[in-house]
């Protein structure tokens, strides 16, 4: 990798797309996707009846997401061994990760529209050898080792998850695939509807105002991605008031190779293997001291999150150990930092 | 320009449009990013939750 001016120079101009980029490939599939699921709209109940929900104790949350520093740093360990009794909060790809280490999220959140992809992450009960040829997504990415064995992975996700569903809620958004639907209602969990933003809802003719229209259900800023839609719920829709990030780095460690990467294949597509340093944007973090290289969508996803955080109401506490989201109104610290500030909260007198 | 060059002769020099074609594998490889790349879902920007729309 080269460090000079060159380095993510394509990779920069993209994010300035990315909006749009994301609306003209996945609108019109939350689109398709939310008025099949009108039919299911009676499985469950609407976001609204979440809203300042007692999930967990206190007015803290701690969000999970899959980003590779949870292999590293294992935020579980940290959040057991403190007693933590606020609310876990989960993107549907760190299921697996609470589930095997024993813990039951309060909220599991999805909502990307991808038709075979997300539902692997709920357990695919229609999981194929020729799938798995065609799509080598999960067992290219550094992420839990345990998906790189699919097969094997695939079965145990769908245990822990036939096992542990009627225990748990989920905030479905109707982008949801038919596939992710139809497991998340046979697992019996607690289904609470919401619509993702397209547009601006306050265009008249716009698509959020269509998704409404199919269902009249709360709209909400997903803002690019399901880690950044956790942390909207547990602020605008939880009311937590201290909300912690893990798992959420938008980026890759420097030593993690191109292709381990979720956009490498794109990205070769593009430019090809010699000059992949023109996507790739690295980033020195100061609070690590270390330096993070991450794609354009993860960097759309971070200046969103960023955004978000600015215009929210809680304190947000990066406590992901790495990645690169890190400024303004954002308190980079320890899990255990947090951990331990929300003890004294709960228990002022030790 | 090109129109300029249209003819029945041949340059001394060969001519050729360096700038122009790397604008043009930018573009190419640009447009082929818009319908590869992107994010999750949308991203709009100031907005949190609309629990309800039916007054606006």
């Amino acid at each position: 990798m080269t460090d000079d001016q060159s380095q993510g120079a394509l990779g920069r101009r993209l994010v300035a797309n990315m909006e749009r980029m994301t609306r003209d490939r996945t609108a019109a599939l939350c689109l398709e996707n939310a008025r099949r699921n009108v039919a299911f709209r009676d499985r469950g109940k609407s976001l609204a009846d979440l809203r300042n929900a007692s999930l967990g104790e206190g007015d803290s949350a701690i969000i999970i997401a899959a980003g590779p520093s949870i292999r590293r740093n294992n935020p579980i360990a940290a959040i057991k061994s403190a007693g933590y009794q606020g609310a876990i909060v989960v993107t549907e790809s760190a299921i697996s990760y609470c589930l095997g280490n024993g813990v039951v999220p309060d909220l599991i959140v999805t909502v990307d529209p991808n038709p075979d992809r997300i539902v692997r992450w709920f357990g695919d009960p229609n999981l194929t050898h020729d799938a798995l040829e065609r799509d080598d997504y999960y067992r290219r990415q550094d992420m839990d080792e345990s998906f790189a064995n699919e097969i094997r992975a695939n079965e145990r996700v769908r245990d822990l998850v036939d096992r542990h569903g009627p225990e748990m809620r989920i905030a479905l958004s109707t982008s949801a695939s038919e596939s992710v639907v139809r497991r998340v209602m046979d697992t019996g969990m607690e289904i609470y509807w919401w619509n993702p933003m397209l547009d601006d809802p306050d265009e008249i003719d716009g698509m959020s105002r269509e998704l409404y229209g199919l269902n009249r259900l709360p709209c909400v800023n997903a803002g690019g991605n399901v880690g950044s839609a956790c942390w909207m719920m547990a602020d605008a829709v939880l009311g937590k008031r201290h909300v912690a990030l893990t798992g959420i780095d938008f980026a890759y460690y420097d030593d993690t190779p191109y292709a381990a990467s979720q956009y490498y294949p794109e990205a070769v597509a593009l430019v090809g293997e010699e000059n992949l340093d023109q996507v790739f944007i690295r980033i020195f973090n100061p609070h690590t001291q270390s330096w993070f290289y991450t794609d354009p969508a993860y960097m759309w996803y971070r200046e969103a999150l960023l955004e978000m955080i600015s215009d929210g109401e809680c304190q947000t506490y990066n406590c992901t150990g790495g990645g690169i989201l890190f400024g303004d109104h954002i308190e980079f610290v320890a899990l255990e930092e947090f951990l331990e500030k929300m003890s004294e909260r709960r228990n002022p007198h030790g | 320009m090109t129109s300029v060059l249209k003819g029945n002769f041949a340059p001394k020099k060969d001519v050729k449009p360096a700038a122009k074609e790397q604008e043009d594998l930018e573009a190419t490889f640009e447009a082929s990013a818009l319908k590869r790349l992107g994010g999750s879902i949308a991203f709009v920007s100031k907005k949190r939750v609309n629990w309800d729309l039916e007054d606006k």
